[in-house]
């Protein structure tokens, strides 16, 4: 049922910048979130490579929109993030997204079915990765 | 002669008694208290962390929030809903609370420090704020506290405090019934003292105690700590793109997609 969707072939590879995300996650992570993740199941994450349409850098939550092409259609993913804060704190800056990057992310899809996600991994394309911050959890998928 | 003497005499030991007052005003101010500052001011960090070891070399953190001692006619309301909380995550349809509706978590549970913590010590007040929803708490040290019916009920409540030693100690009143934590129900009545002291320079505990006649048969006891977060800055938090939204149908937290979604607008 639940399958890469665009998946980019190979290990990711890790940029300079994932060691930094590494050591802030050690001492940012943190304790709380704005709201329970059970909108979102983390027992079947996927990968989607795509366009991104949107970069919505706002409290409480930050928001990728993304158009990923698979076979032919293109689909609109919104993937959530944690605060500007707890990303911060885990390396991002708020403009190290534009509409027209080509991303990859690894989201924990919505229970409902809905294009849309809560990130566990993002991978720019100049290869470097980011997490989402402690409360997200981390990556179970590469 | 010899009342003149004992004028002289009694005189000489009254400036003494004011060089003392003096001095011990002057050492005061050289400690900081006369200046506000008691080592707390700075920017703070909710200890342990999510999902890190406690360090040996720091004070043992304190043990989890214990169950609220609510009265018998009280708890099973609030075992309910904490059941139906607990259900509606296993539903993947979250609960709506205030708290996914951006509104701030108030007293006590800011305390919690979701995110850094900044404490200012200014003369006559201690200012704590928290970066998650800009909070902003105000104790003003050394004066009465007010009636419990003239608090007008807020999320952070009026609080005074005054130093007994090392610790200050906080009294807080006029906390609204809707800012519960835990969603623990409580009256006007309600009081929460605290007791913040730092272990080490580095290091400080806030040990809470609610207490509320009408509700709880005996004060409810929990403790926080909070580890220094050197050079850190303060972050600005305004919730002005929040998309989750109460699916009118299940009542649950559902995620407003855009552009690619028509399905149920938030209210």
């Amino acid at each position: 049922m639940r399958q890469f969707i665009g998946a980019t072939s190979g290990p990711i590879r890790r940029g300079r910048w994932s060691v930094g995300a590494a050591l802030g996650l050690l001492w940012a992570g943190v304790g709380f979130a704005h709201h329970s993740f059970a909108m979102y199941d983390s027992d079947h994450q996927v990968k989607v490579a795509g366009t991104v349409k949107g970069f919505d850098w706002n409290n409480p939550h930050v928001y990728i929109e993304l158009a990923s092409s698979e076979q032919g259609e293109t689909k609109g993913y919104t993937v959530e993030c944690a605060s500007p804060g707890i990303l911060n704190r885990v390396g991002w800056k708020f403009n190290m997204i534009k509409p027209g990057d080509k991303i990859t992310v690894i989201i924990a899809p919505l229970k409902t079915g809905e294009p849309g996600g809560l990130l566990k991994q993002l991978t720019l394309a100049d290869g470097r990765v980011f997490s989402n911050g402690g409360p997200a959890g981390k990556p179970n998928i590469q | 002669m010899r009342y003149s003497t004992r004028r002289a005499k009694a005189l000489a030991r009254a400036l003494g008694a004011l060089a003392i007052v003096t001095s011990s005003l002057v050492a005061l101010a050289a400690s900081g208290s006369a200046a506000g500052d008691r080592g707390l001011t700075g920017t703070w960090n909710r200890y342990p962390q999510l999902d890190e070891t406690p360090d040996p070399k720091l004070p043992p953190p304190p043990p989890p929030v214990g169950p609220p001692p609510l009265k018998a006619q009280y708890l099973p309301a609030w075992e309910a809903q904490q059941k139906a909380a607990k259900e509606a995550d296993a539903r993947g349809q979250p609960l709506y609370t205030d708290y996914v509706k951006c509104l701030p978590d108030g007293m006590p549970a800011m305390m919690l420090a979701m995110f850094p913590m900044e404490v200012l010590q200014t003369p006559g007040q201690v200012t704590i704020v928290q970066e998650a929803y800009n909070q902003v708490r105000r104790v003003y040290l050394n004066e009465k506290q007010i009636p419990v019916e003239d608090a007008e009920p807020g999320y952070w409540g009026h609080s005074v405090g005054h130093w007994q030693g090392d610790t200050l100690l906080i009294d807080t009143v006029g906390i609204k019934e809707k800012v519960r934590f835990r969603g623990v129900p409580h009256s006007d009545q309600m009081r929460i003292h605290e007791r913040i002291r730092l272990l080490t320079p580095d290091f400080f505990e806030d040990r809470i105690t609610v207490e509320d006649p009408v509700y709880l048969t005996q004060p409810w006891s929990f403790a926080w700590a909070y580890r220094r977060l050197p050079h850190y800055k303060m972050l600005e938090y305004v919730c002005d793109s929040n998309r989750e939204y109460k699916d009118p149908e299940t009542g649950g937290t559902r995620l407003r997609l855009e552009n690619h979604d028509p399905g149920p607008q938030r209210p």
